[in-house]
């Protein structure tokens, strides 16, 4: 009876040891390899000095391969984040089977091949390598009509960003502006590189600060008409535009609610200009600040918590903060004496704006008034917001005489011009989406 | 059996170890700020690229004038109210003028005026509207101060978008930064 039960109780302890060698060696061989377990990280893009990806791209074979490769060079070149190595150096044949020999001498760490066929409907394919690990990590196919080859060189351009970085690419997203033919002004919206430039068929010969509604699908801006400045909403969805403040005096669109359910906007209706909020749906309003002077520009933060907006209350333009209901008003800028055009970084942990020094400039701040940062230096410069993925900053700029939009990354790095050139343009802003 | 017992606790202990260790190493990957990677894609998929299309069409919204039985005068007969560079109070050299506007529209009591607020283009498009606006209400405070009805001045600011002069030197500027005078007289009369 005592033996019997030694003897189990012995059986049972073996079982046991089996047992936990059996996990702990498992534990061992996965702590080993632990790209298997966690994905991997290939470019960190939160670091400052992060190294560029050495990537080849094939151009692709078949009716405007070269010139989706073309975009998709240009897309990932101009995050700075990938450095496009010349196919000129490629010793592998596009049609032969990818091997990782090929490429590590040549310190390629990434390449794109594919094909694409089809004319009414385009058709890509497209397998992306990785020459450590000598296996694909990307293979999609992509499928679109030709008019929308840009848009579907853009996607596959976010993918393969997406595959590296592990972040959503910005590549398919838009910037609306002002601009000037003919003497009438009108919206416009174009592709965030500059292309596909298209007017919004707007009444009206005066228009001011498009701002795009959170999702994407909306639109407000200031405009004059009948000798009157009106706020509109324009509905991407419906195709329809509303006046949805028509009061007497100088009305000036602010930015929409995260919710997109109401609006912060300037207007001088009780005098001078002050700060409102505006629900849509019942259309009450609720004024925040009063004073005799000017507050203009108000913008909300990512949360929704707090309106960045521009008094004179202290003698000069500055950029101030308060809350959503008008409370707890904070000074944020001290230096200079021209400071306006606030703009939230998607985060809402930077404020971007024009900062006068000389002539206007773009500036980055904290919203508590630290770590303030000029990021242009020619021309006058004005207009500053976001790219959704707050890497990104559009602007306005006079710096080659005639006024126009500008992109650059948002630590000042890699600014150019991408507006139509000889179209006056400015009152930029990247859409969310 | 005691033996057993001891292989039993240290192994446990080597597996708990072991645990710990591999939590470190995934924490510290998380610390990268990193999100989950898309794993290697064994089946092929597929994306349709598409494009809400942006209609030119837009069904845009008309506004009549609501001064629009009233004719504009041509040409002003009342000189411009010029402001220094980001100011908006009416220097006292412009009094003598609004004196001459409040008595016109004393005599003349069926017209009506509108201010324009303007602004030279260094400042910013939109503050420049805000700084327009509030320039033309300093002027029609300084003329309801002298009488005139408020209902008959309506005040209307152009900001930067309407210069008069185009280029960029300090004459121009001063020129651009203004109060403009329009006489609106009824249509027929």
């Amino acid at each position: 009876m005592r033996t019997n039960i030694i003897g189990h109780r012995h059986r049972d302890i073996m079982s046991c040891v089996t047992v936990i060698t059996l996990l702990t060696l498992i534990l061992f061989i996965a702590c080993l390899f632990p790209r298997t377990a966690a994905a991997k990280v290939y470019i960190d893009i939160t670091s400052p000095s992060a190294k560029k990806l050495p990537i080849a791209i094939y151009d692709l074979q078949g009716p405007s391969g070269k010139e989706i490769s073309d975009i998709i060079r240009d897309d990932l070149s101009f995050t700075s984040l990938f450095m496009y190595i010349d196919k000129a150096s490629y010793i592998e044949p596009l049609s032969d089977k990818f091997s990782q020999q090929n490429w590590k001498p040549l310190g390629i760490e990434a390449v794109v091949k594919g094909t694409t066929r089809g004319n009414s409907s385009l058709t890509a394919d497209i397998t992306v390598y990785d020459v450590f690990d000598g296996r694909p990590v990307l293979t999609r196919q992509y499928q679109s009509t030709p008019e929308l080859v840009r848009q579907l060189a853009h996607s596959i351009a976010n993918d393969i960003y997406q595959a590296f970085t592990g972040q959503p690419g910005v590549f398919r997203t838009k910037v609306a502006f002002v601009a000037e033919d003919d003497g009438e002004k009108g919206i416009y919206v174009m592709d965030w590189d500059g292309h596909r430039v298209k007017k919004l068929g707007l009444k009206g010969t005066l228009v001011l600060s498009p701002r795009w509604s959170a999702d994407g699908t909306k639109m407000i801006y200031s405009s004059e008409r009948g000798r009157q400045w009106g706020i509109y909403l324009l509905d991407f969805v419906k195709m329809t535009e509303k006046r949805i403040v028509a009061s007497k005096g100088t009305n000036i669109a602010g930015d929409f609610f995260p919710k997109g359910d109401a609006i912060t906007y300037s207007s001088s209706k009780d005098g001078t200009p002050d700060i409102y909020v505006m629900s849509l749906k019942d259309h009450e309003n609720r004024k925040l600040t009063r004073t005799q002077g000017i507050e203009v520009s108000p913008t909300v933060s990512p949360n929704g918590n707090h309106i960045a907006f521009v008094s004179d209350r202290g003698g000069s333009p500055q950029i101030y903060l308060m809350r959503t209901d008008g409370s707890d008003i904070r000074r944020v800028t001290f230096e200079g004496s021209y400071n306006t055009s606030p703009s939230w970084s998607p985060s809402g942990d930077r404020i971007v704006f024009s900062c006068r020094r000389g002539k206007n400039q773009i500036c980055i701040v904290n919203p508590d008034g630290s770590d303030l940062l000029q990021l242009t230096e020619t021309g006058n410069n004005e207009d500053p917001s976001f790219s959704p993925d707050g890497r990104y900053i559009t602007f306005s700029s006079d710096r080659e005489k005639i006024r126009g939009i500008y992109i650059m990354r948002a630590n000042g790095e890699g600014q150019k011009k991408i507006s139509p050139p000889g179209l006056r343009s400015y009152g930029s802003r990247w859409s969310p989406n | 059996m005691k033996s057993g017992k001891r292989v039993v606790l240290v192994l446990m202990v080597l597996f708990a170890f072991g645990l710990v260790a591999c939590q470190k190493r995934a924490v510290t990957k998380a610390d990268t700020g990193q999100q989950a990677q898309p794993q290697t894609m064994e089946k092929k998929d597929q994306e349709k690229v598409s494009e809400s299309k942006i209609d030119s069409t837009i069904e845009s919204v008309d506004v009549k004038d609501k001064d629009a039985q009233y004719a504009e005068s041509k040409e002003s007969m009342f000189s411009d109210i010029l402001f220094d560079y980001d100011k908006y109070d009416v220097a006292d050299k412009y009094k003598s003028v609004l004196q001459s506007v409040s008595s016109w529209m004393a005599k003349n009591t069926s017209a009506r005026l509108s201010i324009e607020g303007h602004c030279d283009d260094r400042g910013t498009n939109e503050y420049n509207l805000a700084l327009g606006d509030r320039r033309a209400k300093a002027v029609k405070d300084y003329l309801v101060s002298l009488g005139v009805a408020a209902d008959r001045i309506n005040v209307i600011s152009y900001g930067e978008e309407r210069p008069l002069c185009n280029e960029q030197t300090e004459v121009c500027w001063a020129k651009n930064r203004r109060a403009h005078f329009v006489v609106l007289t009824k249509v027929g009369k």
